[in-house]
């Protein structure tokens, strides 16, 4: 039996929330695709040519690759250093717990603009070139809490009876990881991946300081949006959008499946609606 | 509280989408009673109180409080207050002003205020613990809060809902003299909802048995124990057996029926007529007999054995039943007869009961009803 | 988690205790060399003297110094706080509504709308400055909008290049992650404590009042914290739609290290803010434990 109650007034509130994030973005795509080029009403016509034109672009070209290139990267270390620090926080000392999660958690409340500005100065420092490896090493730092944050949720949902039942039946803790844990967490942990990457690809404020002479999808955008006022800005951002909306949709799928799954063998209830 | 005028419910029907939850339901509760709602998952007990809280509007009908139709009345409007299942106290108040909670609300003083909860909390035997969080409390001590919590606004109409279930077995028997004794000293109207047979009859002085939607039975403990109208109600409310059997003749009050091949003669009721028909039989009237060549009429085969402290619960093959006839048979009556060993049932024929049958169903049980049925014509007819 | 450990023999378990750590080595280690040591060398800078885009010799406080004494930077920093203020407050009135609305009276529709919002992350930072540029300019959809719906004769100047269209712009930027947070704040919230409350006389308001903000303080509060930081150490924002008015600290900062080169004065600065965040942090802890909502512990 239902408990959900009426509401009018936070329904509308979040019906105008939702029209307000999505109008802009959904204007910036709109224009995308406008013929005369112009950035105001009326919209005059469809044309494809600013996607021609972008997409012939030397400098775009190689700006997404890097983008692609970076995030894989990211993503990749994020998954197997997170995964592993996920495991030791929530299974470490309890003495040790604090500091650690400090450390890991601590650049989610650090303004970008420090974190950013700090690496620049250390890789000078160090006489370090700014290139897409500096790029990389920034981004870690900024994705992994996030992963973090994801992966020891997942880790703290898990039901420890099960993990032993498994022990019990004679399973190594290797075998136990492999057979009983990993099944259980590998769709959150996908999810988180492609969130990893999605953030990376995105990634600006950081981004700035650290990034030699190559270029980013990002940085790209702020070049652009410094320089020219033609819907080109409208086509790299309605490409970020889709990359991005694919991967959130991705790691949204997962994290549903992982919590069907869950509920599935402990027979919880999907954020606890109904009692 | 000294209002003469009842709690009526008046044709209630509510429907969840294209699920009937509750069909034609109308009850009236005396100012002062205990009533109780019994029924399994999903019979609509819940639905009902909620209906009475206000949380839900019934599709139709009317819920009618001291003659004022109070239907579409919000809850924080009605003078209704509710125990819930799991206590609902608020986290981040301490046991005091929990249970003031209402009275803040409705603007009481302040030193009114403080008077009334050390009442409510001297009712329910908290004094002390005022300055205690709820993740302090046993769950026992949690659901005397929220008890007192709901009592303290002197409301018309005390709900219950099924407030012990989540308690374990000591406490929740601990609480249910608790109750019994708040109740006595309130004189408050209680509507209880609960699946718990055995606690309805402990509480009640009226029970309403529901089962899909629709009330089966209203009438006191005793009646609905002893007098029950329908095979439901006999099962649900002290386990009976219910045995389908055939009505041969009847004489004035006096009824022969055939069972699994035997003839016997019980007392019946005005609506017996001749065909089919249920037998009630309280496992604890039966009386069960290992000797050989006792004489006795029923014959059967031990098939399950309990202990129960107080004596044994047998389940026992009879050929020709559908179901394991249940007995109970207290522990004076000398050592337990093993499983598969055979026993002769009897029982005292003005403790039975006979009740109408209607044969609809097609399900396996009334099938083997019919089969049962058929078996005893044909024996009938030898 | 303890359990697993503690159902072992004695020599396994200890194994099993330092094992754990050594996997979160790697990480700690990147995170050391790369977070934790790049703010204190930065920190080092920050008493050290400016050489272009360098620094030398001896420890000095006139970076700090500059930062304070200089008037444009109290300006900005006031701007800061204004922005900041602003944008956490709308954020979190604006989402407390729809985390409320998402755990208590959503229903089946609890997971589609939690998506739709959480889906606009895929919306880059910069795409979304860049959309209001494009929406709240002189020339922009806006007010070409209106004036074609014959509503505006002339465009409205005053959307663009002041505080509020970069706090506008920051709203939309933090207003889902503020959902997040608020609506994980309430999944602990069983709705039968809202029913209580309205069972035992309290209309809406009441209930807000003495059940659901009393329960969602401290989520909101470090909500709002949260928010305030980002916000005022914003330094794009401002740059594309801030104009003069609604310039922010962040942008002198960023100015110095990459502009000027006087590594000194955007170290001192960046620690200045951090400290004033890090007081407005305290603040907020100290009022939340005077008003005892600091640690709620629910029963479940």
């Amino acid at each position: 039996m239902s408990t959900t109650q009426r509401s009018p007034v936070t329904f509308a509130v979040t019906m105008l929330a939702l029209l307000f994030l999505y109008l802009p973005l959904v204007v910036v795509v709109l224009f995308s695709f406008h013929a005369t080029g112009a950035l105001s009403f009326p919209f005059t016509g469809f044309s494809f040519r600013w996607y021609r034109d972008t997409f012939g672009s030397p400098t775009f070209s190689s700006a997404l690759q890097n983008s692609a290139i970076v995030a894989t990267s990211v993503a990749i270390l994020t998954l197997v250093l997170g995964t592993m620090a996920a495991f030791g926080l929530s299974r470490c000392r309890p003495r040790l717990r604090a500091p650690l999660a400090a450390l890991f958690f601590l650049p989610i409340t650090l303004p970008g603009l420090f974190v950013g500005i700090a690496l620049l100065v250390y890789f000078a420092r160090l006489d370090v070139q700014l290139s897409l490896t500096t790029v990389m090493i920034a981004h870690f730092v900024f994705v992994f809490p996030y992963f973090m944050l994801v992966a020891m949720a997942a880790l703290d949902r898990l039901d420890p009876a099960l993990e032993e039942a498994a022990s019990d039946l004679g399973a190594s803790p290797w075998k136990v990881f492999r057979k009983v844990t990993l099944p259980q967490i590998w769709p959150i942990l996908a999810g988180a991946t492609a969130l990893a990457f999605a953030l990376s690809f995105d990634e600006f404020i950081i981004t700035f300081f650290v990034i030699g002479p190559d270029s980013t999808l990002p940085m790209f955008i702020f070049s652009k949006l410094r320089r020219t006022v033609d819907p080109s800005i409208n086509v790299v951002s309605t490409v970020l959008m889709a990359t991005t909306l694919f991967l959130w949709a991705v790691a949204f799928v997962f994290a549903l499946r992982a919590e069907r799954g869950r509920t599935r063998r402990a027979g919880g209830v999907l954020g606890e609606a109904t009692p | 509280m000294s209002s003469q005028n009842p709690l009526r419910l008046e044709r209630i029907t509510h429907r969840f989408g294209s699920v009937t939850a509750l069909d034609d339901v109308s009850v009236e509760i005396a100012d002062g009673e205990l009533v109780t709602l019994l029924g399994p998952s999903g019979c609509g007990k819940t639905t009902l109180l909620r209906i009475l809280a206000g949380f839900i509007r019934p599709s139709e009908g009317r819920v009618v409080l001291q003659d004022r139709d109070v239907t579409r009345v919000p809850p924080h409007k009605r003078p209704v207050n509710m125990v819930f299942q799991r206590s609902a106290l608020f986290p981040h108040l301490d046991v005091r002003e929990n249970v003031a909670f209402g009275l803040r609300i409705a603007g009481i003083p302040r030193r009114e205020v403080s008077d009334r909860v050390a009442d409510a909390l001297r009712l329910v035997r908290l004094e002390g613990m005022e300055s205690r969080r709820a993740h302090e409390l046993s769950g026992g001590q949690m659901q005397r809060v929220a008890l007192a919590r709901a009592l303290v606004n002197k409301p018309s109409v005390l709900l219950l809902d099924e407030p012990l279930a989540a308690l374990d077995l000591k406490i929740r028997l601990e609480m249910e003299v608790e109750l019994r004794r708040v109740h006595r000293e309130t004189g408050a109207t209680f509507v209880y909802v609960t699946h718990d047979q055995r606690e309805a009859l402990a509480l009640s002085d009226r029970i309403v048995v529901l089962s899909e939607g629709r009330i089966e039975q209203i009438g006191s403990p005793d009646d609905i124990y002893h007098r029950p109208v329908s095979p439901f109600a006999a099962r649900f409310v002290g386990d009976a057996n219910v045995i389908p059997v055939h009505v041969r003749q009847l004489r004035g009050t006096l009824a022969t029926i055939a069972l699994a091949g035997h003839s016997l003669d019980v007392p019946c009721g005005p609506s017996v007529a001749r065909g089919p028909a249920w037998l009630v039989l309280r496992p604890e009237i039966v009386s069960i007999d290992s000797r050989n060549g006792a004489g006795g009429e029923l014959t059967g085969v031990v098939r399950d054995l309990a202990f129960r402290g107080t004596g044994y619960s047998y389940r026992i093959e009879v050929p020709d039943l559908p179901e394991l006839v249940k007995a109970e048979i207290a522990a004076t009556h000398g050592g337990p007869v093993a499983v598969g060993n055979e026993v002769t049932i009897s029982w005292d024929p003005d403790a039975c009961g006979l009740l109408t049958r209607n044969s609809e169903s097609n399900d396996d049980y009334h099938q083997a009803v019919n089969e049962s049925d058929e078996r005893d014509e044909d024996a009938a007819d030898d | 988690m303890t359990s697993v450990t503690e159902s072992r023999p004695p020599s396994e378990r200890d194994r099993l205790r330092i094992g754990p750590v050594a996997l979160a080595l790697p990480a700690a280690a990147w995170m050391l060399a790369f977070f934790a040591a790049p703010l204190v060398v930065f920190l080092v800078y920050s008493f050290l003297t400016a050489k272009l885009y360098d620094v030398s010799g001896p420890l000095t406080l006139e970076a700090y110094r500059d930062a304070v004494t200089t008037e444009v930077n109290r300006t900005l920093a006031v701007n800061s706080l204004v922005v900041g203020v602003c944008v956490a407050a709308a954020t979190v009135a604006i989402g407390l509504p729809i985390a409320y609305w998402l755990r208590f009276a959503a229903g089946r529709w609890q997971v589609l709308v939690l998506f739709l919002i959480t889906a606009t992350f895929f919306a880059s930072y910069l795409v979304r400055i860049y959309a209001w540029r494009s929406i709240l300019g002189e020339n922009g959809l806006l007010n070409s909008g209106l004036e074609r719906l014959g509503i505006l004769d002339e465009p409205l100047g005053f959307l663009l290049y002041n505080r509020f269209s970069v706090s506008v712009a920051l709203v939309h930027i933090f207003l889902p992650y503020v959902v997040l947070v608020l609506y994980a704040g309430f999944r602990p919230i069983s709705p039968a404590l809202v029913e209580a409350a309205q069972d035992l006389g309290a209309n809406a308001f009441a209930r807000w009042r003495r059940v659901v903000l009393p329960l969602i303080a401290a989520p909101a509060a470090t909500s709002f914290v949260l928010v305030f930081v980002l916000a005022a150490a914003d330094y794009v924002t401002p740059q594309f739609l801030g104009g003069t008015d609604g310039a922010l600290l962040g942008v002198r900062i960023q100015a110095a290290l990459t502009g000027s080169g006087n590594w000194p004065l955007g170290a001192a600065l960046s620690f200045l803010m951090l400290a004033a965040f890090l007081s407005c942090y305290a603040l907020t802890v100290i009022l939340l434990r005077a008003l005892r909502l600091h640690r709620i512990r629910f029963v479940s």
